[in-house]
């Protein structure tokens, strides 16, 4: 993997400013054995050149005396550029008293005039923009001892030094990662794991170069490559599969692949890497799919989410959160009744308007932010329920969402008792909702938790019951008061006998376990009458009612 | 077509001025051609004529620069005692200094027919 060559290989851009035409030939003359040269004629046009940005130059060569704009006014300017201060000057004069002005002004070095012998010129400048490249690279390990890629600070200086040599050439950012590395890990050993690392990095680099690239290894399992824009890499995933497959023996290991393509080079390349990590992560866990090209609206959806991220605190502050109640009738008796209610959270931006759920839960769920808000609704729910208990003299149990990171709050009781406590409330008041995925992850912590809460007297409800993946050994041992079945069955139950057969399962398992169950997403008469048939107890939905405002749903509970 | 031979007849320190063209005979003597193309001996003697002498050092500044490069020692004397004049804005007769470019100039460019 000679990336370092390749980098060396590449021409280095000498700007040489000079109103004198034969002075600027004779100087390019000398340079262009090993430079790509341009030329500007005064001040004026070297500055434009710089300013584009159009591939970076490695060193400027500055005649000072020139018309339009001398070189002191060029030098000026660049050291009032941040982006161009990082390129040395060498001036080029005859005069003594200049050379202490430019000095003064960040002249790197001096070429008299006439001239120097060819390899003096020559000689200095190599000396220059060597200096120049490395004093930019920080001084630290410079390849990643087990896969042979550069370490993440000198990668990213490389793929700036690629911008500057290879100018508008379009070039690629890559994100490859080994979906479930940990696992392969813990499986195989960590020598085996190392093994598969060094196999997927040198696999990647051949496949998608060898020529052209540079790689690095910044993180764990993660591969980020700079590399020029191809159209396709749509076999690549397979190949190194295969490879891996082939050298290993381990089957079944799977890449996948965030590409951020034809950069836009006027971005850092952090933040390039950062998009096409970006993709990559977006398909983590999706066994349909291992490459996804960064998109605009991707970006557009990135930013979106950390408007969300950053706007939470003041929706909680300004009250632009709002907890809504959706009711839940008991079905068993002749006539429907209203036997208890779900709070859901409802988010009025001022100025995005109504936020769906559906937008800003599972971001919050995945950054651990879920916890304020399922805090707030918490506290909501339970302010709300007392002062209906005060203002009617009744209310209905409400249930509330627990997610995952509550489950290792060590506070999660008393925040709860307190809640109670202060609102006047009972544990019968306060129901608890956790998602059967969260049990899937830590079975054991969770049923420590819910035993706890239901020691002092809190109903918790199973939610999205079907979707997880618990075993029936599982469901028979852990303690829940009520299953709620995921709407997805119960929207396709009339459509395909499968979601039939689920239902009755559900319903079944329910029967077994003593407990009843609570369907969701009903939306018509024909669902509520088929459920009962099947001996389902509670109906949540459209078909009563959408979640409604508290002010609202005050009639529910005056109609009883 | 000038040889190198000419060039050292006429007083150019040619090996020094070769040399910044790395040997390549052909460019240092298309070096040369421009040289003696330059407007700015031309624009020199007008500046001088009408006294401009913050314009005429300029001038031959720029031009002893080129000169010395090439080596053109003959052309570039002249100029650049003509320059050190400049620098501190004599005003004296510069009549000689221009005819003696003059000269060597018309001598270089028939070299180079």
């Amino acid at each position: 993997m000679n990336e370092l060559g390749y980098i060396e290989s590449l021409k280095r851009r000498i700007l040489i400013v000079d109103d004198e035409e034969i002075n600027r030939e004779i100087l390019g003359h000398i340079l262009e054995q090993n430079y790509e040269i341009a030329y500007a004629d005064n001040g004026e046009t070297a500055m434009s050149m710089l300013e584009d940005g159009g591939g970076r130059f490695s060193l400027i060569l500055l005649d000072l005396l020139m018309p339009v704009m001398d070189g002191f006014t060029v030098l000026e300017r660049i050291r009032g550029n941040e982006r161009l201060t990082g390129i040395p000057v060498i001036v080029m004069t005859s005069e003594k008293p200049a050379e202490v002005r430019s000095i003064k002004l960040g002249a790197d070095d001096f070429i008299t005039k006439p001239y120097d012998m060819p390899e003096v010129i020559l000689a200095r400048c190599e000396r220059i923009i060597q200096l120049y490249e490395d004093k930019s690279i920080i001084r630290s390990a410079e390849k990643d001892d087990l896969t042979g890629l550069y370490t993440r600070e000198f990668f990213q200086e490389y793929v700036t030094r690629i911008d500057t040599y290879v100018g508008n050439r379009p070039m690629d950012a890559v994100v490859c990662n080994i979906e479930h590395f940990h696992m392969l890990n813990e499986m195989y050993g960590r020598k085996k794991g190392d093994r598969v690392l060094q196999a997927t990095a040198a696999a990647l680099f051949s496949l998608l170069g060898p020529e052209d690239i540079i790689g690095s290894r910044p993180d764990a399992d993660y591969y980020y490559f700079y590399l020029p824009h191809r159209d396709s890499y749509e076999e690549i995933p397979e190949l190194v599969q295969a490879r891996l497959a082939e050298r290993i023996g381990i089957p079944g290991i799977r890449i996948r692949m965030g590409i951020y393509q034809t950069v836009n080079k006027t971005r850092p390349a952090e933040h390039r890497f950062d998009h096409a990590k970006l993709a990559c992560d977006r398909i983590r866990g999706d066994y349909t799919r291992q490459i996804l090209v960064y998109s605009r609206e991707m970006n557009e959806r990135d930013l979106y989410e950390e408007r969300l991220i950053h706007d939470i605190d003041a929706a909680i502050a300004n009250r632009d959160l709002i907890v809504y109640y959706q009711p839940k009738y008991n079905i068993r008796g002749e006539e429907p009744q209203l036997c208890s209610a779900e709070a859901l959270i409802r988010w009025r931006h001022p100025e995005l308007g109504m936020i769906s759920p559906g937008d800003f839960i599972p971001l919050f769920e995945s950054n651990g932010l879920i916890q304020k808000l399922d805090h707030y609704v918490w506290e909501e729910a339970a302010a709300q329920i007392g002062r209906w208990k005060k203002e009617l003299g009744r209310a209905v149990p409400v249930s509330v969402n627990m997610s995952r990171v509550d489950i290792y709050d060590p506070e999660l009781e008393q925040r709860f008792l307190g809640l109670l406590q202060e609102n006047d409330l009972t544990p019968a008041d306060l129901m608890l909702e956790v998602t059967e995925s969260a049990y899937a992850d830590d079975a054991q912590g969770l049923i420590d938790v819910v035993n706890r809460l239901r020691e002092q007297g809190f109903r918790i409800e199973m939610d999205d019951f079907g979707t997880g993946y618990s075993s029936l050994n599982m469901i028979t041992t852990i303690p829940i008061d009520v299953l709620k079945m995921d709407m997805i069955f119960i929207r396709n139950m009339n459509r395909d006998e499968k979601s039939l057969r689920l239902v009755e399962l559900v319903l079944e398992i329910a029967e077994f376990l003593k407990v009843p169950v609570v369907a969701e997403g009903v939306e018509d008469k024909a669902q509520v009458e088929q459920l009962r048939k099947m001996g389902c107890d509670i109906i949540q939905g459209y078909y009563f009612s959408k979640p409604v405002p508290p002010e609202e749903f005050e009639a529910f509970i005056r109609k009883g | 077509m000038a040889t190198m031979e000419d060039l050292r007849a006429y007083g150019a320190n040619v090996d020094e001025g070769l040399a910044r063209c790395i040997n390549n005979e052909g460019f240092y003597l298309k070096m040369i051609g421009k040289a003696v193309e330059d407007s700015s001996f031309e624009d020199l003697e007008k500046a001088i004529e009408v006294k401009d002498y913050a314009q005429a050092f300029e001038l031959a500044h720029a031009l002893k620069g080129v000169l010395a490069n090439l080596a053109l020692t003959p052309l570039h004397d002249p100029v650049c005692e003509m320059v050190e004049l400049l620098r501190s804005k004599t005003d004296t007769d510069y009549s000689s200094y221009l005819e003696r470019i003059r000269t060597k100039k018309a001598e270089l460019e028939s070299l180079l027919q």
